[in-house]
């Protein structure tokens, strides 16, 4: 119980700073205080319901969002002891809980009765289509290498040598898939503040509204974190403990990935969708190969 | 009771439930997301029979091919917000006698079929995962691939069927 407890406020503590890094990489002002604002003002605004709308999903999309979010972190350890549950398939399990983010966009989309709520849902769909593969098809390289899911055997497998250093391929693959599940730019297709106003998040005001941020940031901690898992050796390194190790590294993973997107131009769906397909796939097959042969040939 | 018997007994309600919600509704969206959660009860219901890999398989296979199946209903369907209250049902009497013969089916093949001895423990969920694997490329993999295979000629025949003619005659 109290892990969990402990767990859970790490993960607040970590969006807490996700969205001032995030304020930071939009705006270039580093404000400690401006999620707080930002969440007060969210709370102190009407709570506006569209007309006739689909209301079990209207109200249920953000709280979705948030759940597969703080479910995928359950299975990630930040220490050998500090983890909620260590699944005997917790490398699948993470991939279980984050498919849940697409049921609660195309909810977010569908839920509210408007146009570019719905056109950012259906986005996300296809964007899907682009990125499962890469998330899944990497994961399964890592899982060779560990031969086993459980999320601490496959950081114990990366002692001599980090998962980023044996398959530099699997991780670029998996960390552009991670940054369009988390729909951050380039990838922010569902949202797309310039041509849909929102996406899915145009109709949302109020605290709803507050829950879907949160959700989502909570998203990017998640993902920072499994890939500091399944990469980047986890809690592993040198003189600090192994919770300052853990906690470094998801922040570096999350402002990698904020400051990534940022000089980009967003990409169209049908690009994504094309190179994702043509060069991604190929590419995450070939990594599967080449990691198989790396696990017969090395002792 | 146990708290196993009682979250075997829940989950499937639920996934009987989520079945009836999918006819009972008019928005297309609505009836596949229910169908979804359905089947993610199915897949509690697995976890709480100590399947694991299977559970959290189903959890997450459902998830993409619903949300899938959520599109094609919305774009075949006349009315897929369902401010129409289109019926959902239709060849009532054909239906509830096709719906009683396959659950007299299945009920009988759940009471007549020896499955051997009950398996007093099941095995941890990690030598679960590990003798899934040997059954599916070992015994099982001429069905495991035929299914594979299958699947896969579906799919080239769809996107065939769904590419417009003009650029498959080309004008080059």
């Amino acid at each position: 119980m109290t892990t969990v407890l402990v767990l859970l406020l790490l993960l607040a503590a970590g969006t807490y700073l996700v969205a001032v890094l995030e304020a930071w990489t939009a705006s270039g002002r580093f404000r400690l205080a401006g999620p707080v604002v930002a969440g007060i003002a969210l709370l102190g605004r009407e709570f506006i319901v569209p007309r006739k709308p689909d209301r079990i999903f209207f109200e249920v999309a953000p709280v979705l969002l948030l759940l597969s979010a703080l479910l995928a972190a359950a299975v990630v350890p930040l220490t050998p002891d500090l983890i909620i549950t260590d699944l005997a398939t917790g490398a699948l399990f993470i991939n279980a809980a984050l498919v849940y983010v697409l049921v609660a966009l195309l909810m977010a989309g569908w839920g509210p009765n408007g146009a570019y709520a719905m056109i950012g849902g259906w986005r996300f769909l296809g964007q899907l289509i682009a990125y499962a593969m890469l998330i899944v098809m990497p994961i399964t390289a890592v899982v060779m290498r560990a031969e086993s899911l459980l999320t601490t055997r496959i950081v114990a497998s990366q002692a001599g040598l980090w998962n980023i250093v044996y398959q530099p391929l699997g991780f670029m693959l998996f960390f552009v898939a991670a940054m369009a599940l988390a729909f951050l730019p380039p990838f922010d297709l569902p949202t797309a503040k310039a041509e849909l106003a929102g996406g899915v998040e145009a109709e949302y005001s109020g605290v709803r509204l507050a829950i879907f941020r949160l959700g989502r940031l909570a998203l990017i901690v998640t993902l920072a974190a499994a890939a500091v898992v399944f990469y980047l050796g986890g809690w592993q390194g040198p003189w600090l403990p192994p919770w300052a190790w853990s906690a470094i590294k998801i922040l570096a993973v999350c402002a990698t990935m904020l400051l990534a997107g940022r000089a980009m131009p967003r990409v169209r769906d049908a690009d994504l969708l094309h190179w994702c397909w043509i060069l991604g796939i190929p590419l995450a097959l070939l990594n599967i190969f080449l990691v198989g042969l790396l696990v017969l040939v090395l002792p | 009771m146990s708290a196993q018997t009682f979250f075997i007994g829940f989950f499937g309600l639920a996934a009987v439930w989520f079945g009836v919600v999918v006819f009972r509704t008019h928005s297309m969206v609505r009836s596949a997301l229910a169908l979804l959660f359905s089947q993610t009860a199915l897949g509690a219901l697995f976890l709480s029979m100590q399947a694991e890999f299977l559970g959290v398989l189903q959890i997450m296979m459902m998830a993409t091919e619903m949300s899938i199946m959520a599109i094609f209903m919305v774009m075949f369907m006349m009315d897929p917000g369902g401010l129409g209250e289109m019926d959902m049902t239709h060849q009532k009497r054909l239906s509830l006698a096709a719906g009683f013969v396959a659950f007299a089916a299945a009920v009988a093949a759940a009471v007549f079929v020896d499955w051997g001895p009950v398996a007093g423990v099941a095995p941890d969920a990690a030598q679960q995962t590990h003798d899934l694997g040997i059954e599916l490329l070992g015994r099982s993999m001429l069905i495991f691939e035929t299914a594979g295979v299958t699947i896969l000629t579906a799919m080239i025949a769809a996107t065939a069927v769904a590419m417009p003619a003009v650029k498959r005659i080309g004008n080059k």
